[in-house]
């Protein structure tokens, strides 16, 4: 049994390792070019809920595996951006990811994926809205 | 190496795609590598540390949690069964593609769409190995919310999901 455990730990160890790495050199890459004027002319110019509704598009449409993202998301954090656009965006990148639907689709049929999609992005954006009035107790 | 490339699975081929995405960014951007690594070498162990915990917990959850436990708690569309298909779905570990066999075979065994919307839901959004990345960068509070914030977006998702399949119903699944 303890021979399995290792083994099962070993393969998945080494799988995810080179995903992470090459996701982690990806969000760390990208988030080089995010620079504390270009947040606060964000935060300046684009409403709340519009940041939030951007936060969970960007995710749905974000390559990658779920751990890559959180190197930006310390850098936003660092920036002060709100806790809204921040749940929004780790929600809405795992919730539905291009390649997803395509499963999905060949799975379920057409409209499981649709109709996920949309009922995804409702609930990523109340989440988004509840953590913004929330943000201050939750940090 | 081509031929290698096209026989790996689909996380190594967005391996390689995301290393080529983070090239190109480097030579548009005119960033250096060298410069990169330095600036977040801490961010990246933490990460890489991270994931050994992360790997350790879902290889646990994988041996201490019976495979048919989803089948046997979800029946129907009540709002408990969409709770418990959420928490079903946030103790499971593992990429979503993982768990699309578990999913697909749940659907043929008659479980409704809108559990599975709730199960996927629950699973994707938190789940055991995210544990060590969100409490180690942004601390427990943050985690627990999440968890909260989960459990309620996963039956919510699925009640969405029930007012939508009246307007525009599911097609049928023929079983193989």
């Amino acid at each position: 049994m303890l021979k399995k455990i290792i083994l099962y730990f070993h393969q998945k160890l080494w799988r995810t390792l080179f995903l992470v790495c090459a996701g982690v050199l990806f969000a760390v890459t990208l988030s080089s070019i995010i620079n504390i004027e270009s947040v606060n002319l964000l935060k300046q110019k684009v409403a709340l809920p519009l940041q939030v509704i951007y936060a969970a598009l960007i995710g749905f449409i974000a390559p990658g595996p779920r751990y890559i993202l959180y190197p930006i998301l310390i850098k936003l954090y660092e920036f002060g951006i709100n806790l809204g656009v921040i749940v929004a965006l780790i929600s809405g990148h795992v919730l539905i990811e291009p390649s997803t639907v395509l499963v999905e689709a060949g799975f379920f049929g057409y409209r499981f994926p649709i109709k996920r999609f949309v009922v995804s992005f409702i609930v990523t954006f109340l989440a988004g809205m509840v953590s913004s009035v929330l943000g201050s107790y939750v940090w | 190496m081509v031929k290698r490339l096209k026989k790996a699975g689909a996380d190594i081929k967005i391996a390689f795609l995301l290393i080529a995405l983070s090239i190109v960014i480097m030579l548009v951007c005119k960033l250096n590598f060298l410069s990169i690594l330095t600036i977040n070498k801490a961010i990246i162990f933490k990460i890489i540390y991270l994931t050994g915990f992360a790997i350790a917990i879902s290889t646990a959850i994988h041996f201490l949690i019976p495979e048919d436990l989803a089948e046997k708690h979800l029946k129907d569309n009540k709002l408990i069964h969409l709770f418990y298909a959420t928490l079903l779905g946030v103790l499971t570990p593992g990429p979503v593609y993982a768990i699309y066999p578990i999913v697909l075979e749940l659907r043929r065994k008659g479980v409704g769409s809108a559990i599975l919307v709730a199960y996927l839901t629950g699973q994707t959004i938190i789940g055991p190995a995210r544990a060590p990345f969100e409490i180690g960068l942004f601390g427990w509070k943050f985690y627990l919310y999440r968890i909260l914030l989960a459990l309620m977006m996963g039956p919510l998702a699925g009640v969405l999901f029930i007012a939508f399949s009246k307007v525009w119903p599911d097609r049928e699944i023929r079983n193989p």
